[in-house]
């Protein structure tokens, strides 16, 4: 690539542009909105965008609106296709219902790393808990 | 549009700042520069798990502890009428240009810009609530943050809803 070229590295993610993206962040989270804007920190400009949380084979989703998200937060995008998307093989369920099935999936999750840890424990191990969290901080 | 111009357009807007570390920040922003530090004002911190709060006047975010901003959807029709009003302007420039190019003018000072006032009249949409967050708690705003009375503008309202 034209080593000159400002936008060298993002200069494809411009093909994007107004396209319906999903963006998975380091956190975890995944965002679907309409791409507006890049620039050359991939700093990305979603509209109308959704937060969509899955838990199993049902997902959930809450309107946010506009992001401003700083590049470097962001695992990797990709365009929705609009035909996949009519056909989903996943259900979807009220915001209420998808809160409360990731509440319980948290639950576990801890459960699980307690009793993970506490297991270590008892063989002489010492874990940090916040590497099996899974946390990005 | 670039984000950091949007950013700057969304000056004196409420909006809501999520740090890496998971801590919101809601306020109004006052200012910001080219590496994303922003200065807000009338705070409201919500740390990670979205059950405890704090309130300040103002507050400044080095930008590279942001992860992401959010900010109201007019801001984004404000730029659209903006750069509206800047491809008429251009037109007409051109226009005038065309038509004094035999007259020995320079059109340095050609006219001021119709239409450029529009940022203004967008408003504050004081129904929407920028208190999401990280957790689904903002509705708790009211109750466990007591002593903070009445003044939470946009805050207090669940966006999860």
């Amino acid at each position: 690539m034209d080593d000159l070229n400002p936008l060298a590295g993002t200069a494809h993610l411009l093909e994007e542009v107004d396209k319906k993206l999903m963006v998975l962040l380091r956190d975890g989270r995944t965002l679907i909105g309409y791409l507006r804007s890049v620039d050359q920190f991939a700093n990305l400009v979603l509209q109308r965008t959704i937060e969509r949380i899955h838990v199993g084979n049902e997902y959930g989703d809450i309107p946010r609106g506009v992001f401003i998200i700083r590049g470097e937060n962001v695992v990797l995008l990709g365009e929705i296709d609009r035909e996949k998307e009519q056909k989903l093989p996943l259900k979807e369920i009220s915001v209420d219902e998808i809160l409360d099935a990731q509440r319980r999936e948290q639950e576990q999750r801890q459960e699980k790393h307690r009793l993970v840890s506490k297991a270590l424990k008892e063989r002489g191990l010492a874990v940090d808990a916040n590497i099996i969290n899974e946390d990005f901080c | 549009m670039l984000p950091l111009s949007l950013l700057k357009t969304a000056q004196s807007h409420p909006m809501l700042v999520e740090l890496k570390n998971g801590e919101t920040y809601n306020g109004h922003l006052v200012s910001c520069d080219s590496w994303m530090n922003i200065n807000l004002r009338d705070v409201i911190c919500t740390s990670k798990d979205g059950d405890r709060f704090w309130r300040m006047p103002e507050c400044y975010i080095r930008g590279s502890t942001i992860k992401y901003l959010r900010i109201p959807d007019e801001v984004i029709d404000m730029v659209k009428e903006d750069a509206q009003a800047k491809s008429r302007n251009r037109t007409e420039m051109n226009k005038n240009r065309g038509g004094n190019s035999s007259q020995n003018q320079r059109g340095g000072g050609g006219g001021g810009r119709p239409g450029g006032g529009n940022r203004n009249n967008a408003g504050n949409r004081s129904g929407q609530g920028y208190g999401g967050g990280p957790s689904n708690n903002a509705m708790r705003l009211g109750g466990a943050a007591g002593q903070q009375g009445n003044r939470l503008p946009h805050a207090a309202k669940n966006n999860r809803k």
